[in-house]
This record gives C-alpha cells, structure tokens and sequence, in this order.
C-alpha cells in the first residue's frame, strides 16, 4: 500500500516556518556582515558586544524582574480566583467569570491606554511598578483558566476523605488540593511568565523612565542601531533560556507523575 | 524552604523597586538607540556621582506620545527640530538657563546656524546634525558625476534605491528643479512628482533600511541616504563606498537636546548638556555616533579620518547647498496626496 505524502509534505512545510527563522536568527548571530544579507564569515565579535552593553543587561534585568515578580503575584491571585469559581456556582461568580475573562479578549492596546490613563489619573509615576501591576492583571487571566481546568478533573472526595480523617480546611488545601493543582499552576504560571516577559504594547504604555524592559529596548534598536546582529544575540540567549526553562517544567512534571503512583 | 523561597523572592522584589543602597540622585535621558557613548555616560556619572538612566524610542511620534501623555519625567530628550518647535508651541519644554550652558556658547560654532530650524536655543541645544544625500559605490559608477539627475541615469537601471519617506523623496525631485524643499506651490510639487514618477522606472525601489546593506554588498550603486547611517558603512569599506551631496541641493536634519516641563533634576540635566558640549567629550562622541555635532572646537581634535570624511564632516562649501526641512503642518497633506500617486503608478 502507498502512503499518502501528503501529511509529510504538510508537516515538514509547518516545521520550515516555525524554525527555520529561528534558524536564520541563529546563524545571523554569528554571522561578520553587519547587515545580514550575506554571509561573510563566523564571528563571536556580537557576542562579545553584547556582554559589553550595559544597556542591555540592565533592560533585560527588568524584564526579568518584571516576570517573576508578575508570575508570582498572578499565580497567587489566579489560583484563590480559580477555587472560588470552583467552588461557588452563584451568580456573582457568573460576574467574576466574566471579569476574568474579559482581558483574554479585550485588544491590548486599549488595555495599555486605560491602565496608563488609571495611573496618571491617580497620579502615580510610571516606573518598574506600574509594569508590574499592568503584567500581573493581564497575567491573572490566564493563570485562572488553567487552574480552572485542572480543577474539573479534580475529585472534591479527596477533600472530603481528608477531612474526614481529622484535617482541617488549611491542611486539606495545603496537603491534598495544592499538591494536586501544582502542575496546573505552574503551566499556568510559565505561561504567565512567557507572556509578561516578551509583552510590548501594554509595557510600552506603562513604562516610565529608567524602567526600559527588552522588548522596547529591541524596538527602537531594530529602526536606528547601529549594531543589529547583537539583537540577534540577544534572541539567541533568550531562546535557549526558554528551551531551558520548557525543558525544566518538563522534567519538573515528570518526577511529579513518577512520585504520585508510590504515594497513592 | 519551600515557604522561605518566594518569601526571598518577593523581598527581593520589593527591594529593587524601591531602590535601595546609597542615594544619588539619578538623570533620566530619553533618547536614540544607541546615541551616546557610554564611555561618556560612566565619565558624566563619576564627575557627578549620579546614575543616569537611558530609555530609548524609534520616532519623534513615539516619545511625542509618551511625553504627551505624561509617562515620561525624563530630564533631558533628544527630539528632531521640527519635533522641538511642537513641543514648545505645546508648552511642553523649559527654557534653558544658559548661565549654566557655558560650553555650548563657547563653542558653538555659528556656521551651522542657517541650517538648524530654532538657531536662538531658547529651549534647544543641536546635538547631531545629518544630511541626506546619495551613498554610491566609488568603484562602479565610472567617472559618473553624482547628483538627484543620476537617479536617471540608464546605466544604473536597477541598481539604485531611493528613500520611502515622502519628505526627502519628493524633496529631492524638487531640488533637481531648482524649488526649495519646504515648497507649498501645488504646481512646483506636480513638477516634482513627474520627476519622481521618471525615476520610480529607473529605480530598483524605495527603502530606507535594506539599501545599506545593497551598498555595503556591491549589490546597488547608487542609494539616497542619510549621512550617519552611510558613514558608518564608509569606515567598514572607505576604498570603494562614498557619500555625495548633490549639487542641486540636499536637506539637513538635526537633534537636539531639550529639557521637558517635569523633568525633576534640571540643574544636572543642565549640567550633562554642558558636559556632551565640552570639546573633548563632543569628539569622541561624534566618532561615536557619526554626525556632527556643532561645536567648532570639538571637530578640529577629530581624527583626521573623521574629520577628512565629508559625510560626517561636511565642508562650509558644501553647508551652504544644505536646506533645512520644516515641519509643514496641514499643507503635509500635499505631500503625501502626491506621495500616494507615486505609490499607485506603476
């Protein structure tokens, strides 16, 4: 029997254009010509600039900062959000739901305006801290709806059971429902993190002086620097960080899955 | 140490963003990517003990924007001219106290006057001057004379780029006529868009960023372009890329220092603007950033590779040709109606 090509054509083209411009970003990176167009030999020279940027380093010290401080904070919030709509199905929680919902739809840019507008408003500086109270509400959302979704496949007979052997609300939650829901809160929360930390529009509102995260740092560097392989450097690092963290999360979840069956 | 690591994490949080270790006050500066030295950046911090701060922003409109609706406390931004006579119409900058200026008035060099667009500096001070002219390959044009007419040159079909900016564009059809760039006579601009019509069949198209890269290549040959970024392509392959400036005329651009309303360190703010002025930093930060600053003692301690390269030095000779382009406000519109139909014929 022949076998369709078709579906190997498919993937191989889907593959080509999720990673072959990130291949191309790659080799660029290493690449003498400053303008890209044509290879002119193998340089560690941007690298090299790189390190040397201060500029760089401090922007991306914020973006980072920005993140884990966005992720943490969401994760908390988003997980309480997540358990109440869980366990209450009243119609304020319709009401929450819809709260929680809507940034996932509303247009970023409008979002940017109305919190920058919210900010001055009320008179507060932009800096690192209007970032991070912008990243942390966009961040919620999404932190919720995946803790939501591991909360339908959650037994609520295991809290009973624990409570029943003499656990009280806080030990339930601590020993029983938060192990459980760890997974679901932490994909949440790399979600959460990926987001906040490669955000440009709402930052873009919100950012205030000295407060310059890496991807409006990249921006005005793609129009006018004179150095753009360094950009591609700095794309570089960040996607091996990311395949870092992915990687973690992956074994990270893998020694849960391992260790569950021995203990139950 | 499960309960102690974000408990860590949050006081380190907390710490940064209140900022904690000794106080110095700190200059925020809103400019260009990559637009200062930053060798004179750690010299400013030390002479002064402060930190400064950069952000950085692509377009005039950008930090317009970000000024306007009130994000930014910066203390010195670095605007084009026509983006200056805006914000001080808006009432948005301060007047400096040039008491506190004593570089910039000694040494300032007043032949740059005729082309920077607010020559009293109530609120201004020029930090970079450039020109657009035409950026060409010494060793393929021949004994060609470089001028806006080359554009027609059928020897160059498909190998010359012109700018997509409708000002510049349009303004050098102009100047090959004779008319000035700042023209608001509707039979001078369809002139001009005849012209530019001509060329569009000669070009191989209209870029601002990639024909850098056509140049640097040997690809293109001839390209309009800005004196800085083409400078910088000049000292990487000096034997066979040269810069014109066109004989019928060219335009000149500038930024300049302002200091915003808001801004909350004025005396250090003033204080850097005098320090970027003093000669000796005014040189290295022109090698730096590849435009001229006007400041007549810094250009004679250039090197002489610097100061012998017309494209970041140009020549009193070649100053007088320069004409500077204003900010034409609703008759814009003209422009770019034009622009459209140079964009829509094929």
């Amino acid at each position: 029997m022949k076998r369709n090509p078709f579906p190997l054509i498919v993937l191989f083209l889907v593959l080509g254009f999720l990673y072959l411009p990130i291949i191309v970003l790659t080799a660029n990176s290493f690449n003498l010509s400053r303008f890209g167009g044509t290879w002119e030999g193998f340089t560690l020279n941007w690298y090299q600039q790189l390190i040397q940027d201060n500029q760089v380093w401090v922007a991306f010290v914020n973006s980072l900062l920005i993140a884990a401080g966005a992720t943490l904070a969401s994760c908390v919030l988003g997980t309480t959000a997540a358990l109440a709509l869980h366990k209450w199905n009243t119609r304020l929680q319709n009401v929450h739901y819809g709260l929680i919902y809507t940034p996932l739809v509303v247009p970023e840019i409008l979002m940017g305006i109305s919190l920058l507008l919210t900010f001055t408003a009320i008179g507060m500086d932009c800096g690192l801290h209007t970032i991070f109270l912008a990243h942390t509400t966009f961040c919620v959302s999404y932190v919720t709806m995946t803790v939501l979704s591991r909360l339908q496949d959650f037994d609520d007979s295991l809290i009973e059971a624990a409570r029943d052997l003499g656990a009280n609300a806080w030990v339930s939650f601590l020993k029983v429902q938060l192990p459980l829901l760890l997974p679901g809160i932490i994909s949440g929360g790399l979600l959460a993190f990926t987001l906040s930390i490669d955000d440009f529009v709402i930052t873009f509102f919100v950012a205030g002086p000295g407060s310059s995260t890496l991807p409006l740092m990249i921006y005005s560097m793609i129009k006018h620097s004179p150095k753009l392989p360094v950009i591609n450097c700095l794309s570089t690092v960040m996607l091996l960080l990311t395949f870092v963290l992915v990687l973690a999360s992956r074994a990270f979840q893998n020694i849960k899955q391992q260790k569950t069956p021995q203990r139950g | 140490m499960k309960h102690i690591l974000p408990l860590v994490a949050f006081t380190f949080i907390v710490a940064t963003l209140t900022g904690c270790g000794p106080h110095k006050p700190t200059l925020h500066l809103y400019t260009w990517s990559d637009y200062i030295d930053p060798k004179l950046v750690s010299a400013f911090e030390q002479a002064n003990n402060c930190r400064v701060k950069i952000d950085t922003f692509d377009s005039n409109e950008t930090m317009y924007a970000k000024m306007l609706a009130g994000s930014g406390r910066y203390d010195v931004i670095f605007p084009s001219s026509y983006q200056v006579r805006l914000m001080a119409q808006r009432d948005m900058l301060q007047p400096l106290d040039k008491s506190k200026l004593p570089n910039v008035t000694a040494h300032f060099s007043p032949a740059y006057a005729r082309i920077i667009l607010n020559p009293e500096m109530v609120f201004n001070v020029p930090y970079a001057i450039t020109f657009t002219g035409i950026a060409y390959r010494k060793d393929k044009v021949g004994a060609a004379e470089i001028s806006w007419a080359s554009f027609d040159n059928p020897a160059f079909k498909g190998r010359s780029s012109l700018l997509n900016d409708f000002r510049e564009t349009i303004g050098a059809a102009l100047k090959t006529l004779g008319y000035s760039l700042n023209t608001t006579n509707s039979a001078e601009l369809q002139k001009a868009c005849d012209v530019v019509l001509r060329w569009k069949k000669n070009i191989a198209k209209f870029d601002n960023e990639q024909y850098k890269t056509g140049i640097a290549s040997g690809e293109f040959v001839l390209g309009q372009g800005y004196s800085g970024d083409v400078a910088q392509v000049m000292l990487e392959d000096p034997a066979n890329i040269g810069f014109a400036f066109p004989e019928e005329g060219f335009s000149a651009a500038c930024d300049e220092m302002v200091i915003p309303k808001g801004a909350t360190e004025v005396a250090l703010a003033h204080a850097f603007i005098n320090f970027m002025y003093d000669p000796d930093n005014a040189a290295k930060n022109i090698q730096f950033i590849c435009a001229i600053m006007p400041n007549e003692h810094a250009i004679a301690k250039l090197p002489e590779r610097y100061r012998s390269n017309p494209a970041i030095i140009p020549t009193l000779d070649i100053l007088s040709r320069a004409e500077v382009l204003r900010d034409l406000g609703p008759a814009n519109a003209l422009y770019s109606k034009i622009w459209d139909t140079i964009k829509a014929t094929e």
